[in-house]
């Protein structure tokens, strides 16, 4: 279970300092799928980075799985994206000096695992990219690059999946396929899914949608006019 | 063209950090380059000014009669020449001592080098002038003010040369040219020209040496071969400043290449830190130049932006970088003043930095073609993939551009360094040194590529992970070991040429050396000089003959009628002959050995290095020797180099004993005491013995101490600027060659894998990279550093260990340390910026 408790996050700028995000209040559970959605610099990405552990609030606390992940060292955080934390960038971030196949090994290899090339090739193989394995990401197209990075994200299995725009760089078909992609293994693996999106398609594939504007997070409800703040 | 450098600007103002590592390896190549090559200049004119004036000319003519007009005619079109007459005499004083002397009579041209100072000071025609008839209408003269003391005569007394009286009228305070002068006969009387012709000396009889000094603009060698060639037939023996005193000369000319070296190591290394700032800086823009193809902009508009950009970086740095050099030349020069008396003349430091400047700018330019065009091959597709990894490659005529420039380059680096020959086979040596670097990078590839395959390296996270940093394809390996390698093999080769040379330089005057050197002493007098000194407190004295004799013919060959130039300009030279017992001069064979003890039948020679190497003898050659028209047979059984500057003898020649026993007439003697009973055993000797020449070496040595000593002081200097800017170029060079390794160990981090590990796993990729450049540059720095000192310098062969060692592994630490911590530094920021996409 995912908790956010009165997050609030400021950004020092030359111009003053910059509330991004007010006092969020925000419980996800297991399994769960969330769409953050947005305008452009409303804090979803922020969102995610503190979900990650890659930022620290201003004030408030977060906590995965009854961990207060703010109380944790940069390495103590590290293990835990290991063990416990996917992410899956808009940009992919994949090494370029290393196959499909070694990019997925990586997450595996980083915790020790004795099968990680076993078990990167079954994730490669249910992305469909076993005839790529071995190919650089510049030798791959957009959406084979994204669904390694896809694989990369779920191959140790871990319990919480962060998509920062999965599809942002993907052409309409090819992010439709990406989609179905992650949202099957997240129906097959049971893992807890919070994404970030510009596609209302996507968001609607998710349990929840919760919309960020100008710092403040409203939960919006499938089939519901009205808002509420959670 | 405008909307071009408008474009050019923008993006450059617009390049972050990356700009500024580049500005700041750019500008410190140059600095590197412009305050070696300053210093080299400033130090190297300091000695030569030095060493010239301690000579009193750049050659000296020397002959037995006065040179005939057209030759005179000839030498006066190349230079100025000043003549400088010498003749052995006794001198009496009204008190009915008497002494040898040396006159010494001067024309108007003298000193050519330094100032000759008088006490009074007066100038010295007024000194030696003919009195007029209200005064004593006698001629002056003005002697050595020990050499006075020692007579008890003052300006003012009379004494008696030859038929004449002359009137005592100043000390010599100062005379340039006699400090280092290995020509001391008696104590220096100096006379006019015609006060000397009044004396009635000069008789057919008499044994007058006449000394043309000349001082041209020519080298030495050049002026030297010139004058052979224009009179082939004459005995006259020409000497340059260098031969006045050989084992300084030997010793200065040493540091020359010393510093040479120096000069050619900086020059390249200061081009890696230029190539790599380039290349770095491009690599970073493959994206805006994918887009700006992308957006429309053609190829030769995108080609000329970067070009603009370079040149503005480049101009800009390149002209930070020679100021720099500039003022560390400067402050450098000034800063040790007090021991390196180098002009600190804007001059000499002008030039250099102009070099650097232009250096700078042609590597930069050179270097960034294969870039741009590289750079250029992008694809605009690529901005729709990965542009990490992407495919580039670089055109022929981008190619074919670069070769123009490299040439550019290295007739540059030949057109301004002094010796092109040796710059030829350092260019060889460093091209040939990449090789070997390079074929190092794919065997450690292939041994990390195999080590990383080991499941039990697998299992170790951080080791798999340097291991893939090192095998890995693009990864930074080749980029900083064949800088780090090439340029620490250099500075180890450095280190060890300096630290030998300094080691020489410090060893050339014993510190046990004689006081008192003795000339002409009888075979009768040997006794009484002995006990002399013995009563003066000496604690060693040296007594040996000397005889002196040219070599005539080796195995058969006549030397006068040999086609070799150097054995006929041998021919002409008188050698100082002696046997090894008594020898004053410390020598050490160098190759042959002493003959048996029970030799018998032909004698046996061993000849000192200079002479055998300039003749190209070998042992086991048959040489004979003629002495006063007397032949001397002898077999030449090694080769010896004398030890250090000891004394002024040089002899040239040890037979074995009884040999020279038909020719010995004189002997000559060293005593060790202190310098106050030096000047009482002179005192002594000169009236028990005047025919014996004593000459004090307290100031020949403390004048070589003080030369050695400014030399020494100057390459010490020169080598510790390079070695700092050096490892200023390097660290950067590192540390911007890695900036893609933040990138990659940020996603690392970003997917779970600790901070510590990532250190760990650097640590051990530094360490290694560390140890095997190390090694590398130790090996084959050492290498290079033996022919550098057997062929170019002609020093012994002693390994500076320690700080060879230290310069191996304390340059490659510092750089790869400071390199890492860079990066450390850098992975302290947070993965976030992958999430924001940048």
């Amino acid at each position: 279970m995912i908790t956010l408790r009165e997050v609030q996050m400021n950004y020092p700028l030359e111009q003053g300092e910059v509330q991004v995000l007010q006092e969020v209040n925000l419980t996800i559970q297991p399994g769960e799928s969330a769409a953050v959605v947005g305008p452009s610099g409303s804090g979803k990405t922020t969102l995610l980075l503190l979900l990650a552990g890659l930022d620290q609030p201003t004030t408030g606390s977060i906590e995965i799985e009854g961990t207060r992940i703010s109380s944790l060292s940069a390495d103590e955080m590290a293990d835990l994206r290991r063990d416990r934390i996917g992410i899956i960038f808009q940009s992919f971030h994949l090494i370029p000096s290393l196959s499909a196949i070694g990019n997925v090994t990586l997450p595996l290899e980083i915790a020790g695992d004795p099968d990680a090339l076993d078990k990167a090739r079954e994730m490669l193989n249910r992305v469909g990219l076993n005839h790529r394995m071995e190919h650089y990401p510049n030798q791959l197209s957009g959406g084979e690059q994204q669904r390694v990075a896809i694989a990369r994200a779920l191959v140790h299995q871990p319990p919480l999946i962060l998509a920062d725009e999965p599809t942002g760089n993907l052409d309409k078909n090819t992010g439709a396929s990406v989609s179905d992609l992650l949202f099957d293994l997240h129906d097959n693996l049971g893992t807890t899914l919070v994404m970030v999106t510009h596609d209302p398609q996507m968001a609607m594939r998710c349990d929840r949608q919760l919309h960020l504007d100008e710092g403040k997070l409203i939960e919006k409800m499938h089939e519901q006019a009205d808002a509420r703040s959670v | 063209m405008r909307a071009l450098f408008k474009l050019a600007w923008q993006d450059l103002r617009g390049s972050g950090q990356s700009l500024w590592v580049l500005c700041a390896c750019l500008a410190l190549g140059v600095t590197l380059i412009a305050a070696t090559g300053g210093l080299y200049r400033q130090v190297s004119e300091g000695l030569l000014a030095d060493s010239r004036e301690l000579s009193g000319g750049d050659l000296q003519v020397h002959a037995r009669a006065p040179l005939p007009e057209p030759v005179l005619q000839w030498m006066n079109a190349t230079g100025i020449v000043s003549l400088v007459t010498e003749l052995d005499t006794m001198m009496g004083t009204m008190a009915g001592a008497f002494q040898l002397v040396e006159l010494q009579s001067v024309d108007d041209n003298y000193p050519l080098y330094g100032e000759l100072t008088l006490s009074p000071n007066l100038p010295l025609s007024t000194v030696t002038g003919k009195g007029n008839e209200n005064g004593n209408g006698l001629w002056g003269i003005a002697v050595d003010p020990v050499f006075g003391q020692r007579l008890a005569i003052t300006p003012g007394d009379r004494v008696e040369i030859g038929q004449l009286e002359f009137e005592v009228r100043a000390f010599i305070t100062q005379q340039p040219d006699r400090s280092l002068s290995a020509n001391w006969r008696g104590a220096p009387v100096m006379i006019a020209a015609d006060g000397l012709k009044a004396s009635g000396l000069l008789l057919p009889s008499s044994r007058i040496d006449y000394e043309y000094r000349v001082r041209t603009s020519q080298t030495p060698d050049a002026w030297q071969s010139d004058f052979f060639a224009a009179f082939p037939n004459s005995e006259w023996e020409v000497r340059s400043f260098l031969d006045q005193s050989d084992r300084i000369a030997e010793r200065l000319s040493q540091v020359a290449s010393g510093l040479l070296i120096i000069g050619f190591s900086t020059l390249f290394i200061g081009g890696l830190g230029v190539y790599n700032s380039v290349q770095a800086y491009l690599q970073g823009k493959l994206g805006t130049i994918a887009t700006l193809r992308a957006v429309g902009l053609r190829d030769n508009r995108l080609a000329a932006v970067y070009l603009l950009q370079i040149l503005i970086m480049s101009g800009l740095s390149c002209l930070v970088g020679a100021l720099l050099g500039f003022f560390i030349a400067l402050a450098g020069a000034a800063l040790t003043a007090t021991q390196v008396q180098v002009e600190t003349a804007v001059l000499s430091a002008v030039l250099p930095c102009l070099i650097a400047f232009v250096f700078g700018i042609l590597t930069a330019l050179t270097f960034s073609f294969p870039a741009i065009g590289r750079a250029l091959s992008v694809n605009p597709a690529a901005l729709f993939r990965a542009l990490d990894g992407v495919e580039t490659q670089t055109p022929a005529a981008w190619w074919r551009a670069t070769a123009v420039g490299v040439l550019l380059i290295v007739g540059l680096v030949l057109l301004v360094l002094p010796d092109g020959l040796f710059a030829l086979a350092f260019t060889g040596a460093v091209a040939g040194l990449l090789l070997l670097l390079e074929g190092i990078v794919r065997l450690i590839r292939r041994g990390a590529l195999r080590l990383d395959q080991r499941p039990g390296v697998r299992r170790h996270f951080a080791l798999h992970l340097a291991m893939a940093n090192l095998h890995r394809h693009g990864s930074a390996l080749r980029a900083s070991l064949l800088t780090l390698g090439s340029a620490l093999t250099l500075l180890v080769a450095c280190t060890i040429v300096v630290a030998t040379l300094i080691d020489t330089i410090a060893n050339t005057i014993p510190d046990e050396s004689p006081t008192l050197i003795l000339y002409d002493i009888a075979d009768y007098q040997q006794p009484e000089i002995v006990e002399t000194l013995q009563n003066e407190g000496a604690s060693r004295i040296d007594i040996a003959p000397l005889v002196q004799g040219r070599l005539a013919t080796v195995n058969g060959e006549s030397l006068s009628a040999s086609s070799n130039i150097e054995r006929q300009r041998e021919a002409r030279d008188e050698h100082k002959l002696t046997y090894r017992s008594g020898n004053i001069d410390g020598v050490a064979m160098v190759q042959g050995k002493w003959w048996d003890e029970d030799l018998q039948g032909t004698a046996a020679v061993v000849m000192e290095d200079r002479e055998a190497n300039q003749l190209g003898l070998r042992v086991g050659d048959q040489l004979v020797f003629d002495i006063e028209g007397r032949p001397l047979e002898a077999v030449m059984t090694g080769i010896y180099r004398q030890k250090g500057l000891q004394t002024r003898f040089w002899f040239e020649a040890i037979f074995s004993d009884g040999a020279l026993d038909p020719f010995i007439s004189r002997y000559v003697g060293a005593g060790y005491m202190s310098a106050e009973q030096a000047i009482s055993a002179q005192t002594v000797i000169a009236q028990n013995s005047p025919n014996v020449v004593t000459v004090r070496t307290a100031t020949l040595l403390a004048t070589a101490e003080d030369l050695l000593g400014k030399a020494m002081a100057g390459l010490a200097l020169v080598a510790a600027v390079a070695l700092t800017v050096s490892l200023l170029v390097l660290t950067g060079v590192m540390a911007t060659n890695r900036s893609r390794q933040v990138y990659y160990s940020t996603i690392l981090h970003a997917l779970g894998t600790r901070l510590s590990v990532i250190r760990q796993s650097l640590n051990m990729e530094y360490l290694l990279l560390a140890l095997v450049t190390s090694v590398f540059s130790l090996v084959l720095g050492t290498l290079i550093a033996v022919p550098l000192l057997v062929f170019q310098l002609k020093l012994p062969l002693e390994f500076p260990v320690w700080p060879a060692l230290i310069t191996a592994f304390g340059v490659s630490a510092v750089c790869l340390s400071l390199g890492a911590r860079y990066l450390m530094r850098r992975l302290t920021l947070q993965p976030a910026i992958l999430l924001r996409g940048n």
